[in-house]
């Protein structure tokens, strides 16, 4: 009885937080604003759900923009044709949107999780990410589905999608993690540590491979089906290899297997870029621009700063705490060197007189964000730790002295 | 049928060897790289995503090292200058030895500090590398308008014509004539205008030499569309045949260093056991320089054939797609087998190429996915490659 008012408790919470503080958000922010609040929950969904065919599973799968985009076009289609016969109501259109896209996502989710039942590793990343541009390719090539000019899904009277959008992402999150503490769930795990181990154990391999592929893309499938109608107008470019990439480092930086990590980092990800857009030079008020004194400084900066904490991280052992002043040190001592260096840089007259913007830089920095984080933490941002009120707890708990490391 | 291969009633049947051909051209400049893409998976199991980016870089140091050898859009403004072989080596010099570069700074900072880390992070900073390439070779790179190699650093401008299928008697001599003395107009124009520089020439020789072109043309066209009708025949361009020939070449001088010297006993050793090798004492690091060393430089001999004898522009973006085929070439063979990749790098040239003729060339990028997933469905690891359980 208990267990089951706490379940109640907490969708109910969820629910009221989603519409809640999306609510909020749409008083507070700018329309901008307000469709990355959006698009982040998207990518949340996107990532949680691809950890759990790359993390929980260990299924290599780089085509995740595949399901995506299946689920996309499917609710594009259906809203263009049939949004205005419909007698559902914008609202529940958007849950059936939801359904669709993840209904015919989960049918290519089955289809590609076939061949993981003979292809391991690299040879099914391969695959996953050909079925992503076959996909593509298809849909570039049909009249009917807009070629590569795109579709048009646009909902007329629209709907708030945010706090559908963040249902989604809790939902995906909850399956995910009851997945992980459930006994369900240990078969996943025992594929991923050990394939052989765990088929000779009793588990149906087969069975858990093509369930983690069906689930994942299904999330997958029902970000699409609600991204098409908020976004109004998709084209086949929306969802190139780079976007699998991206959510595939969402997976990867958050930390393998961790679901923390993966909303985490796929927060940051969405979010660095779109802020660097976003930035204005002070005096001005233009878009920022940067000389290539300025650039060239903080590349060899970061370098610096790499290879310090690099160092540090080899010779100091011990806990964290231990590594925190070092590695302050390392950050100060190269923020120093970065600004000698710029500068001394800006009397070099080509370096100084090129300017870039942030349009263009802030790729470049994303790549180098990325290069950074995995030198200085390969193990992903979270590793393979969760959030839970208890690690809260500890935090703020002091070590006892003297205990075992 | 009909709905599935809109072109195929129209298909000419007797294209097909010239398809066939245009096929290996394109399928050894995949071959070139998907041998690079092979040979790191070989030794580190790892997909090296910034390949292609390398691949990128040796076209732009092609085309840098053409303008400083006088055809640079500016330098052209003078007139033409004729090319010879010299500069083509050059080229091809600069262009394998900064690749070769390239390759193991990479490798030094993005991969060997990732060595003892879980594979997938070393992927993660493969493709921070790419895309770092891409964008950031932006800033400093010309991009816009996108730079060609310019056609007059090729120094071989005819071709191989071999018939098929030969026309009637009278008319294939005529024609024969008449496409000599076309394009002995043709070269005699081109030497006039190289005197552009120096000034022995003025404009009214250069219109009397361009009338005697359109003369020609005007005799020869007529013959050619006939001929067109009647039989088939093969063209072969020279810069594409010296294309072939040197992709050959490197990769017999790559399969002596791997099977016949020192180093490639130790690179077979590494392939086959990482840990061990190391045990025996093979010089695992050095092993994985010399393997990004050798297989940066096939890409960088790649871009610059690839840049200068198919003319084409150049962006950040130029090795995205060929990599991208490549590394399909390369898992199509098996991944990690050297034959393999030459292997898949020709069938998927060709199959691109096929794809194409029959009409479905909105196609041609999705054909290599789907020959991939037939192929690996029926042989796991590959057409030449053995397959076995492995842990992610």
């Amino acid at each position: 009885m208990k267990f089951w008012l706490v379940r109640l408790a907490s969708i109910a919470v969820a629910v009221g937080l989603c519409f809640f503080v999306t609510g909020w958000a749409k008083g507070v922010l700018t329309d901008y604003g307000y469709t990355l609040v959006v698009l982040s929950g998207l990518y949340v969904t996107l990532a949680v759900s691809l950890n759990l065919i790359n993390g929980i599973t260990g299924q290599f799968s780089i085509g995740h923009a595949g399901f995506y985009m299946v689920g996309a076009y499917t609710s594009a289609i259906l809203t263009q044709r049939l949004y205005a016969q419909q007698s559902l109501g914008p609202e529940m259109w958007t849950v059936a949107m939801a359904l669709a896209g993840a209904v015919t996502a989960a049918i290519a989710g089955f289809v590609v999780g076939l061949p993981s039942l003979r292809l391991r590793g690299d040879y099914l990343a391969i695959v996953t990410l050909g079925f992503g541009e076959i996909i593509r390719i298809i849909v570039q090539n049909q009249e009917a589905l807009g070629g590569s000019y795109g579709i048009e899904a646009k909902m007329t009277p629209s709907v708030d999608s945010a706090p559908w959008v963040w249902m989604l992402a809790v939902l995906c999150i909850a399956v995910c993690r009851n997945l992980l503490k459930s006994a369900h769930g240990l078969p996943f795990l025992a594929v991923r540590e050990d394939e052989v181990a765990s088929a000779a154990m009793g588990v149906d391999v087969t069975k858990v491979k093509v369930t983690a592929f069906v689930v994942g893309s299904m999330f997958a499938g029902a970000a699409g089906g609600l991204f098409a109608p908020f976004i109004s107008f998709i084209t086949p470019d929306t969802f190139r290899m780079d976007q699998s990439f991206i959510i595939l480092t969402m997976v990867v930086l958050g930390g393998t297997g961790s679901i923390t990590g993966s909303v985490v980092a796929a927060v940051a990800l969405f979010g660095i870029p779109e802020y660097l857009r976003l930035l204005k030079d002070p005096s001005t008020g233009q878009a920022l621009t940067l000389s290539g004194a300025t650039v060239a400084a903080v590349f060899l900066a970061v370098g610096l700063m790499v290879w310090g904490m690099r160092t540090v991280g080899a010779n100091v052992h011990g806990s964290s705490s231990r590594r925190l002043l070092p590695n302050l040190g390392v950050l100060g001592g190269a923020g120093i060197v970065g600004w000698l260096l710029s500068l001394a840089l800006s009397n070099v007259p080509q370096l100084a007189a090129s300017r870039y913007d942030m349009n263009l830089l802030r790729m470049v920095i994303f790549a180098m964000a990325l290069i950074v984080l995995m030198l200085l933490r390969p193990q992903g941002i979270f590793a393979h730790h969760e959030f839970s009120w208890a690690g809260v707890g500890r935090l703020f708990k002091r070590q006892p002295q003297g205990a075992p490391a | 049928m009909q709905a599935v291969l809109p072109g195929l009633a129209a298909v000419d049947f007797w294209s097909l060897p010239q398809q066939v051909v245009n096929g290996v051209l394109l399928g050894a400049i995949y071959a070139l790289i998907a041998l690079g893409y092979t040979m790191v998976y070989g030794i580190l199991r790892l997909i090296n995503f910034a390949h292609g980016e390398v691949f990128m870089l040796g076209a732009y140091v092609a085309l840098f090292v053409s303008w400083k050898l006088g055809y640079s859009p500016e330098a052209m403004m003078a007139g033409p200058m004729p090319s010879n072989i010299l500069n083509l080596v050059l080229m091809l010099v600069a262009s394998m030895v900064v690749c070769a570069v390239v390759g193991v700074v990479i490798e030094f900072f993005a991969y060997r500090p990732m060595r003892n880390q879980p594979r997938i992070a070393s992927l993660i900073t493969a493709i921070g590398v790419s895309l770092l390439l891409q964008y950031g070779g932006a800033l400093f790179l010309p991009v816009s308008p996108p730079p060609a190699i310019r056609e007059e650093v090729n120094p071989f401008p005819g071709a191989f014509k071999v018939w098929i299928r030969q026309p009637q008697e009278p008319l294939k001599s005529q024609f024969l004539l008449a496409e000599r003395e076309f394009e002995a107009s043709q070269q005699a124009l081109r030497e006039e205008q190289y005197k552009l520089r120096t000034g022995e020439t003025d404009p009214t020789k250069l219109l009397a030499k361009q009338a005697e072109v359109d003369a020609a043309l005007a005799r020869f066209s007529p013959l050619d569309q006939q001929v067109q009708k009647a039989s088939t025949r093969v063209i072969l361009p020279h810069g594409l045949v010296i294309m072939l020939c040197t992709s050959l070449l490197l990769m017999l001088l790559l399969r002596w260093l791997v099977m016949k010297t020192k180093i490639g006993r130790a690179m077979r050793a590494v392939s086959h056991d990482f840990d061990s090798a190391a045990l025996m004492g093979v010089n695992v690091k050095t092993v994985v320089v010399v393997t990004f060393l050798i297989g940066s430089a096939l890409a960088g001999a790649g871009a610059m054939m690839y840049a200068t004898f198919q003319n084409l522009t150049i962006s950040t973006f130029f090795g995205v797609q060929p990599g991208l085929k490549a590394f399909v070439a390369a898992v199509l063979g098996g991944i990690g087998n050297v034959p393999g990749a030459v292997l898949g790098g020709l069938l998927m040239g060709v199959a691109e190429q096929l794809v194409s003729w029959v009409g479905l060339t909105a196609y041609r990028d999705a054909v290599a996915f789907v020959i991939l997933i037939v192929v690996l469905l029926v042989r796991p690891g590959g057409l030449l490659g053995s397959s076995k359980v492995e842990k992610v």
